[in-house]
């Protein structure tokens, strides 16, 4: 939606503004799931849809923000929630195989761990690809650095289950 | 035994301190392969050894114990002469701090190698001007290297430790002192060396550089315990999956 | 009042946390107010005894000496004339007391295998209102004939009471041996004299003795103003060029300033070698102070980072370092007071035991200046630097970034030198200051090689040419007193080559320090420890090729002020010169290799695992 306040587009212009702004992320996307969500957002009264007239080509639909949508759009921008920060299942995962013994806590760091190595190689692999100053190198960094952080975690978890097995 | 085509061979490397009186082995019994063409990286927490192993396998430090390799030669009992000698040609060192030599200037500080082994002025100085073009810091070519950012002068470490196409580059916390976009275009460098080829060994505790490697090594206490290759396998797709899920009306 | 007893606080704590460097600097220190000290209480120190001997016999206030020689008839006339005006000057105003005019007849004595110019003066039996020599053993003149030798030639003649001395070829018996101040003791100051009965006299006169002069002896009312008197009749002292009689007036304090020529002149030695020393202590400070704050400029930037004002930062350095030189002064005077005794008793001019006169403010006040000065220009520089650098490197610590290679650092990698050898001498030219100050140090003493040569050449010299008839025993005397003098010179030059190895060898282990991670970066790098090693040696010959063109122009120069006198020319032949330009170097590389290769040997990692 807020990708529409900029000017008013039909579905296909949408996704290529959505590709452009995510990068390598945008090619995942499910070109069906853009059209879905414009229809719910249409019945909700905050997009409405224009029927434009082409000269050699069916009708287009274009889809453009409607007054309560623009103002949904601002209350967005300014809001300032921040998604999840902490990985609090993984967290229990440790204490339930803790308290159950049902696995070895640093066994279960331990390959998280790897994974999200693993899953770090991609995005390096990724990023190498980028140009340096596109908005999808920004994102991709992003998620590099949280994945980072979460390896620090990790590490810290592993330090302190291991002095808990020990005594 | 050597394994064709490797280029770093350590078996059962040793080395011990006196720290307040009582032995400790900073290294204990480390075996490392490093194969040509190929990038490993070292993990571990601090005090884990990784340093000093780095150093071991470049002949800054002798081990206690042990026998090491590089390009097949067997080098862990050479005198600090003969491993100088050895080292210019077939070693290069990224270090955390740098350590460029402050009273040089930067491309003098990447022909050292060479003049050291002998290559005439010129053909030094050639050299190194390519390799600091290819790093992006030729302009930077003729300051000194307390005017340069923390990025160039890593970038002038890196074209000093390829300036005679070593057998491998060792380097050690290459990113510890540099900011995040600086880190981001060292890590696009090793990616480039990876891809012409050069033998790349990596000590450091930050997972984003770690996971650049082909193969990764985890240290503790002196002794590597964990040891796995990394890329290939799993697809792209998944991470970009979380990546686009954006959930209702943004 | 506050910040100052911060400040002693401050820096007496400084002192007690390092003492190493500290306690090299006072030795150095020590070595110059040492040689200051001594002397300091060498000049002069034959003075006492002098005073002792003149209240002794009544000496002298006034004295008129006339000299004629005996052959020159026109003369006679004028010498009676001089006898008669001399005969009133002894009733003249403010005249107490007069002895003489006693006659001199001139002739020579057997000394040591040759004949010595000698003048026996005629004495009345006396008691005499002035100048009542002193009677060191046996009897004054009297009945049984016999002569009283002066004390200097008893001495050097090693006779007493009872034995015999060849006056003109004849035996004569001595009677005693007694000590005047109307003359210098023989054998600096000639000729020899005895003292002899008229009868005696007249026996000398009949083998040849002639006589040649006389002199009297005036006491004054006010002895303060001797010279005053000496002025009013200076027309005694009027000399015909014509004739060839000399006649001179002397007060007392003249002749004892003229008394002792070995000990002015030594002490004189001294002072200048410990001036000398003292120069070369700045270098050799400046080396030290730079290197302690160095390891304290971490303290000066906490300092001014907490607000305090870089007044406060200067008192801290003055009160550490002036406190060293305070220590090094009292030392040195100390050391002084308990050796110049000792050295003043080799003199053959003092006339008992020497005593070393009362310490005034005067010379206490020079050895504390030239300690002091040595000391706040080796702080100097240091301080304003720590001073006026910013704050932040300061907390940094570390030496200055170095400049842009110069045009001497392209010009010795054109030349094609091996590359530690440019390494080096771009390294020695990083720290100009610190270059210019080694050079000082080593200039100093290879200025004290040239200078040694040629005095030792000159005193060969010396002792080769044959001494004039009638001299050889004041002759001999001379050459032990330049011996004393060659050997002063000699031990200062070595005194100031062994400071200037220390100074190298501070300095090369200073500047091995700082570029320790340099270096380690080159071994990393691929160099061996021999190329470090050769590249420190380099980065330090700077220095010593400056010394060696500046110093031995300027030893060359010092030699021609000192020469000159007794000495005769020398000069220091070029093939020397040659020898020492070229062995400076060499030795100074073979000296300051040693502390590089110790410092190369230490374990090149821990040097690249921190910052």
């Amino acid at each position: 939606m807020s990708l529409l306040a900029k000017e008013p587009a039909h579905g296909y212009e949408l996704r290529q503004r959505l590709a452009k702004a995510l990068g390598p992320a945008g090619g995942a996307l499910n070109p069906g799931q853009v059209y879905v969500t414009l229809s719910r957002l249409e019945r909700a009264g905050l997009v409405q849809a224009v029927e434009v007239a082409q000269p050699s080509h069916p009708d287009k639909k274009v889809y453009e923000l409607t007054a309560s949508g623009r103002e949904r759009v601002g209350r967005w921008l300014a809001d300032v929630t921040w998604p999840k920060v902490a990985p609090v299942e993984f967290h229990l995962k440790l204490v339930v195989a803790a308290a159950t013994g049902l696995a070895d806590p640093v066994a279960l760091v331990d390959s998280q761990r790897l994974e999200l190595l693993r899953q770090l190689h991609q995005l390096q692999a990724l990023a190498a690809a980028e140009p340096a100053d596109s908005d999808g190198a920004l994102l991709l960094e992003g998620a590099s650095l949280r994945l980072q952080a979460d390896v620090r975690w990790l590490e810290g978890c592993e330090r302190r289950w291991v002095e808990r097995g020990s005594r | 035994m050597s394994t064709a085509g490797a280029v770093v061979e350590a078996q059962g490397l040793v080395r011990r301190y006196l720290a307040d009186g009582s032995p400790i082995r900073a290294v204990d019994g480390v075996d490392l392969v490093v194969e040509a063409g190929e990038t490993v990286s070292v993990m571990g927490p601090s005090g884990c050894g990784k340093s000093t192993l780095l150093h071991l396998l470049g002949g800054l430090e002798r081990p206690d114990a042990g026998e090491l390799r590089l390009g097949g030669r067997r080098v862990d009992g050479l005198s600090e002469t003969a491993w100088a000698i050895f080292r210019r040609r077939s070693v290069g060192f990224v270090f955390q701090a740098f350590h460029l030599v402050d009273e040089l200037t930067a491309v003098e500080n990447v022909e050292l190698p060479a003049l050291l082994v002998g290559a005439p002025r010129r053909d030094a100085r050639r050299r190194a001007m390519d390799l600091l073009e290819r790093l992006a810091v030729a302009g930077r070519a003729g300051q000194l290297p307390h005017r340069l950012s923390g990025g160039e002068r890593q970038r002038v470490a890196v074209a000093r430790a390829l300036v005679n196409q070593p057998l491998v580059v060792l380097a050690d916390e290459p990113t510890g002192n540099l900011d995040s976009r600086a880190t981001g275009d060292i890590l696009k460098l090793f990616a480039e060396l990876r891809r012409a080829g050069q033998a790349l060994l990596i000590v450091t505790h930050d997972a984003r550089v770690a996971s650049t490697a082909d193969r990764l090594l985890r240290m503790r206490d002196g002794a590597i315990v964990a040891q796995t290759r990394l890329g290939a396998d799993a697809s792209a797709a998944g991470i970009l999956a979380g990546l686009a899920d954006l959930g209702g009306e943004g | 009042m506050r910040s100052l007893r911060l400040a002693v606080r401050l820096g007496l704590g400084n002192l007690r946390r390092r003492p190493a460097q500290g306690l090299l600097l006072l030795l150095a220190l020590t070595i110059a107010t040492g040689v200051l000290g001594v002397a300091a209480s060498l000049y002069g120190s034959a003075d006492a005894p002098w005073d002792r001997v003149w209240r002794a016999t009544k000496g002298f206030h006034v004295s008129l000496g006339v000299y004629h020689p005996p052959d020159e008839p026109g003369d006679r006339a004028f010498v009676r004339e001089l006898r008669r005006r001399a005969a009133r000057l002894a009733t003249a105003p403010g005249v107490v007391g007069a002895g003489g005019p006693w006659a001199h007849l001139y002739g020579s004595i057997a000394v040591a295998g040759g004949e010595e110019d000698l003048t026996a003066e005629l004495r009345d039996p006396g008691p005499y209102q002035v100048d009542q020599p002193l009677v060191t053993s046996g009897r004054w003149l009297g009945q049984g004939g016999g002569v009283v030798l002066e004390s200097g030639l008893a001495a050097t003649l090693q006779a007493g009471p009872g034995d015999t001395v060849t006056i003109q070829g004849r035996p004569f018996p001595v009677r005693g041996v007694a000590s005047t101040v109307s003359r210098g003791r023989f054998p600096l100051s000639r000729p020899a004299q005895v003292w002899v009965t008229p009868e005696t006299a007249r026996r000398l006169r009949d083998l040849g003795m002639t006589e040649e002069g006389f002199a009297l002896q005036l006491r004054l009312a006010d002895p303060d103003d001797a010279a005053g008197f000496v002025a009013a009749h200076r027309s005694l002292e009027a000399s015909d060029p014509s004739s060839s009689v000399i006649s001179y007036l002397q007060t007392w304090r003249q002749r004892r300033a003229e008394s002792h020529a070995d000990i002015d002149i030594l002490a004189g030695t001294l002072f200048a070698a410990g001036g000398l020393i003292a120069i070369l202590t700045v270098a050799t400070a400046a080396v030290l102070i730079a290197g302690r704050m160095a390891t304290q400029v971490r303290q000066v930037g906490t300092l001014k980072a907490v607000g305090v004002t870089p007044r406060l930062i200067v008192l801290v350095l003055l009160v550490e370092h002036l406190a060293i030189a305070a220590v090094a002064t009292v030392l040195g005077l100390g050391i002084g007071r308990l050796l110049a005794p000792r050295v003043a008793e080799t003199s053959v001019t003092v006339l008992g035991r020497p005593e070393p006169p009362p310490l005034t403010w005067g010379r206490v006040a020079i050895v504390a200046t030239v300690a002091g000065t040595v000391v706040l220009l080796g702080t100097i520089r240091p301080a304003l630097r720590g001073i006026r650098q910013s704050t932040l490197r300061s907390l940094a610590g570390g030496p200055r970034p170095p400049r842009r290679p110069g045009r001497l650092g392209r010009l010795a990698a054109g030349l094609g030198l091996p590359l530690p050898a440019v390494l080096g001498l771009r390294s020695g030219w990083r720290r100009p200051g610190r270059l210019l100050v080694n050079a000082a140090g080593l200039l100093l003493g290879v200025a004290m090689i040239v200078v040694a040569l040629a005095l030792r050449d000159s005193l060969r010299l010396l002792s080769l040419r044959p001494s004039e008839p009638g001299h050889a025993a004041s002759d001999a005397a001379v050459a032990v007193l330049y011996d004393q003098i060659r050997a002063v010179i000699f031990a200062t030059a070595a005194l100031l080559l062994v400071l200037a190895t220390i100074n190298a060898i501070i300095v090369a282990t200073f500047a091995a320090r700082d570029a320790a991670r340099n270096h380690a970066v080159l071994r990393a790098v691929g160099a061996t420890p021999r190329q470090t090693v050769t590249a420190l040696v380099v980065s330090q010959l700077g220095a010593c090729a400056i010394a060696v063109v500046v110093g031995i122009p300027l030893g060359l120069g010092l030699w021609r002020l000192m020469e000159g006198g007794d000495l005769p020319e020398a000069g220091v032949s070029t093939p020397a010169l040659v020898l020492l330009a070229a062995a400076v170097p060499v030795a100074f590389a073979a000296i300051v290799s040693v502390p590089a290769r110790l410092l190369a040997r230490q374990p090149v990692a821990p040097r690249l695992t921190y910052e």
